[in-house]
């Protein structure tokens, strides 16, 4: 199987010469293509830095890492832009919708960036809001829209290149429990029926009871990791909740 | 801390973001109070020999000024006031009373205004000597200017200007009234909705505009006719112009998104649906600057080519250098005399040019009006074709003319367009006290021969027939003069103008047409360029402002692309898309407007048919786009930093 993300020996220092605080010590990270893996852990744990490592927003400070195979720290500026329009699909928290452009347009931007043609791109369209159940929406604007909508057109954004990887911050984090409870079964759907790869940052373990793998991260540094395995996701999300009394910190801000 | 200790903190911090506006309105205070220094200066007075407009011209393009520069600050104030709604709500929140907030902005328009005050002031004495001179090398005076410090001056602009600032200052404290709190933290989150495109308005502003240039062309018989095409074409280019910007752009826009293959093609998608969303609010502003331009342009067209066509119209007038009829010997030689005793302009012909003058008219009276008839002198100058050779041989005409009998050559009337083919069309039938002739044209000449003077209708006739004529009638003699460097003969030209009977016997010089010609129109250059210099900073920069406003909303969309990977190339080219639509429209519209208006002008006014446009109106659109564009580079540039760092 492909290995879509490799991380070796990441390292991560914020602040200058003084007051240096460390957010990342020699993370190592692989995730297979097909896999569904969540990243938890207390605020401040290094989680998002990651996420933001990976996601090649910003850069590490020692380590290399690797996605399908491109080397991000040998790309300059351009090229890392084109990786992650190629390479990568966002979802986030607050959605990060453009509020000038409809639903369709907004899911759409993706492939308009890659230039892709006309009728192939709508065919894209029709398929994936129909996956995710906002094909009635398509000609409304952001605005107009509930936030589980939102987020739902968000993800239809993330999947429309067919990116290699898909990463998600927080994505049920401003929602209500339906609206969480139905992307995240949208997310698993993606993930078993099209072989998706997913890269999740949650704080929910509700959320991370949904993927096939979930590592805890403390201070930096993996503090240990589930698999998920023949367990049910009921059974699965009780042994997320006992890693976090463990962990500590965050159990307070599970539910 | 006091309430003016923050208001200068507050102006410290904001000073890069309103250097734009500073420098804008710091230029008006300059040209306000170049135009005033000008008009008190007695150097520049002492130095424009003929002209009697200056004081005038000047007293309206001050007034002009003031106007537009106060709406100018208003606008601007009101704009910056309302930028600063959420600053001026955490003062509200901290517990500071409104009075107080109200005072500090009073304040800090009150410091600012005084200081651009200041700072124009003290830069338009220093350049006052630098726009002196360069007035007077439009004027073709050679004269030097001293350096003056104008109290006078400085008193008017300062007055002006602080009335101007006052009331404004006085606007910024009771707009703080205006706003309430919940206002002030929601003013960012007002959900601007989608403008439809509707073909009937968009219709409408075709119709108006169509209606404003067929009206603007209209010839016109009174001045009230005039008046009324030209009022139905204000309106109509206007209002068209306003419309058009409220509903062309938005179904050109919503055509573009049409065309999916081109809208769904990188940030096409992204940049249309943007201006989509704020026509609506940059219709006003966008409406003003093309009438701006337009108007601004259509001045300093006219005025740049009537002082650039001065020299051919003055050689029109006047083709000699002096020419008067004879009065006598006694006259004639006294004019002969002064003219001699001038060395430095040496005579290179004197002729006496023999003309019989004659009633007449023609058969439609086209290229002779029935009102040349109603004039007391005898509307036709009759010319031989022997006295034109020796014309043509003094001023060094190419053409020769041979007309049969029963044929006549006419010398084209100033003020017109017509053609031989007009001309051929007609009969001209001249009435002595005795018997008439009736005569065919056969050839119109374009260069002038005869000193104008009204009716100006001249036409040569073979010898045969002049001689025919002169049995029948009287005929005067005129007397004319060629010298070298006719245009500098001021002394001469004057002296001659002094003469007893000067006036009686019509006496003309190349000099006094040429110079009046020259004030006049270099004034009126003069005043157009730098009234529209103003017109375009200012509007520049309050488009400079309302893109700055939007950049700064548009980040969080741009940081949102950036992350789905678009690169900073490519958001910089949309930008740089965008930014042209909204400043090209303007400018393009102010740009017909003003051609469309100077072509129809120039085909009315008798006093433009001659003017040759197409250099000054090429050269004067090329410089306002040159300028403009700078705005738009500095625009884009800014834009980029916000959005794209």
């Amino acid at each position: 199987m492909r290995t879509i993300v490799e991380a070796r020996q990441v390292k991560k220092l914020f602040g200058s010469k003084g007051s240096v605080s460390t957010a990342l010590q020699e993370i190592d990270l692989t995730v297979l293509e097909g896999e569904f893996v969540g990243i938890m852990g207390p605020s401040g744990s290094g989680k998002s830095t990651l996420l933001h490592l990976i996601a090649a927003i910003d850069e590490p400070t020692a380590g290399s890492i690797h996605i399908d195979g491109s080397n991000l720290h040998t790309m300059n500026e351009e090229q890392i832009s084109k990786f992650r329009r190629d390479k990568l699909g966002f979802l986030f928290q607050d959605y990060n919708l453009l509020d000038t452009l409809t639903v369709k347009e907004n899911i759409l931007l993706p492939l308009a960036l890659a230039k892709v043609p006309v009728a192939e791109l709508e065919l894209r369209v029709e398929e994936i809001t129909d996956k995710f159940g906002i094909k009635p929406l398509l000609a409304k604007y952001p605005y107009q829209l509930s936030g589980g909508q939102k987020q739902r057109t968000a993800a239809s954004r993330a999947i429309i290149a067919r990116p290699s990887l898909i990463l998600a911050d927080e994505p049920t984090g401003a929602l209500d429990s339906k609206s969480a409870t139905d992307l995240l079964e949208s997310l698993k759907e993606l993930n078993e029926q099209d072989q998706a790869t997913l890269l999740m940052v949650t704080h929910d373990a509700f959320a991370a009871s949904y993927c096939s793998r979930v590592l805890f991260i403390k201070d930096g540094t993996i503090f240990t990791e589930l698999v998920k395995g023949q367990t049910p996701r009921k059974a699965f999300f009780r042994k997320i909740l006992d890693v976090l009394s463990v962990l500590g910190g965050g159990a307070g801000d599970v539910i | 801390m006091t309430l003016f200790s923050t208001a200068v903190k507050n102006m410290k911090g904001n000073f890069r973001n309103y250097l734009i506006y500073f420098v804008s309105m710091m230029f008006s205070v300059v040209i306000y109070h170049t135009f005033v220094s000008l008009q008190y200066s007695t150097d520049v007075q002492a130095s424009i020999a003929l002209s009697k407009n200056v004081e005038v011209t000047f007293k309206t393009a001050s007034f002009v000024l003031i106007l537009f520069v106060f709406i100018f600050i208003w606008y601007s104030n009101s704009f910056f006031t309302r930028k600063r709604k959420k600053e001026v709500a955490l003062y509200s929140l901290l517990g500071v009373r409104k009075r107080s907030i109200g005072k500090m902005l009073f304040y800090e328009n009150l410091i600012i205004s005084t200081i651009v005050l200041a700072a124009g002031i003290l830069i338009g004495t220093l350049l006052s000597k630098m726009f002196g001179m360069l007035l007077l090398k439009l004027l073709g005076t050679t004269a030097e200017i001293g350096f003056h410090v104008s109290g006078s001056a400085i008193l008017n602009t300062t007055l002006v200007f602080a009335v101007i600032i006052l009331i404004t200052s006085i606007q910024g404290y009771r707009l703080i009234y205006r706003f309430k709190l919940i206002d002030l933290f929601q003013a960012d989150k007002q959900a601007e909705s989608v403008p439809k495109a509707s073909p009937l308005l968009a219709l409408l502003a075709a119709i108006l505009l169509a209606t404003g240039y067929v009206f603007i062309s209209l010839s016109f018989d009174s001045e009230s006719d005039l008046m009324r095409n030209y009022g139905v074409a204000f309106v109509g280019i206007t209002l068209g112009t306003y419309l058009l910007f409220r509903c062309l752009t938005v179904f050109l826009l919503r055509l573009a998104q049409k065309n999916k293959a081109r809208y769904y093609r990188g940030l096409n998608v992204v940049g249309t649906s943007q201006l989509l969303f704020r026509m609506r609010g940059n219709v006003g502003t966008l409406t003003i600057i093309a009438l701006l331009s337009a108007f601004t342009l259509l001045a300093t067209d006219i005025a740049f080519s009537q002082y650039y066509t001065n020299t051919k119209h003055a050689e029109q007038t006047s083709p000699f250098s002096y020419m008067h009829l004879s009065q006598g010997q006694a006259f004639d030689e006294q004019v002969n005399r002064i003219i001699a005793a001038d060395s430095k302009h040496a005579v290179t012909a004197a002729i006496d040019i023999p003309v019989i003058k004659s009633s007449g008219r023609t058969s439609s009276s086209v290229v002779f009006p029935e009102r040349y008839s109603e004039e007391e002198d005898k509307p036709v100058k009759i010319i031989s074709t022997t006295t034109y050779g020796v014309i043509a041989k003094a001023l060094h005409l190419e053409r020769a003319v041979n007309p049969a009998a029963g044929e006549a050559v006419a010398v084209k009337t100033m003020y017109t367009d017509y053609s031989l083919s007009d001309y051929k069309k007609e009969k001209l039938t001249l009435e002595l006290p005795t018997r008439s002739w009736e005569l065919s044209f056969s050839d119109l000449l374009e260069d002038r021969i005869l000193s104008w003077s009204f009716p100006d209708f001249v036409i040569v006739i073979c010898d045969d027939l002049y001689g025919d004529l002169k049995d029948l009638s009287s005929e005067v003699l005129y007397k004319a003069y060629k010298v070298e460097g006719e245009s500098s003969t001021a002394e001469t030209a004057t002296e001659l103008m002094l003469l007893d009977g000067a006036e009686k016997a019509g006496l003309t010089s190349y000099y006094h047409e040429y110079k009046t010609g020259l004030e006049d129109t270099g004034i009126g250059t003069f005043v157009a360029v730098f009234l529209g210099l103003v017109f375009l900073a200012a509007t520049g920069s309050i488009l400079y402002f309302k893109q700055l406003t939007e950049a700064h909303s548009d980040k969080e969309r741009y940081t949102i692309l950036r992350k789905i990977g678009v690169t900073r190339k490519e958001i910089r080219a949309s930008i740089l898309k965008q930014s042209l639509f909204i400043f090209g429209l303007p400018l393009l519209l102010g740009i017909t407007h003003s051609i469309v208006v100077v072509n129809a002008m120039s085909k009315l006014f008798s006093n433009l048919v001659d003017v040759n446009f197409t250099v000054p109106v090429l050269f004067s659109t090329a410089l306002y786009v040159m300028i403009y564009l700078f705005y738009y580079i500095l625009t884009v540039t800014s834009f980029n930093k916000i959005v794209n760092d």
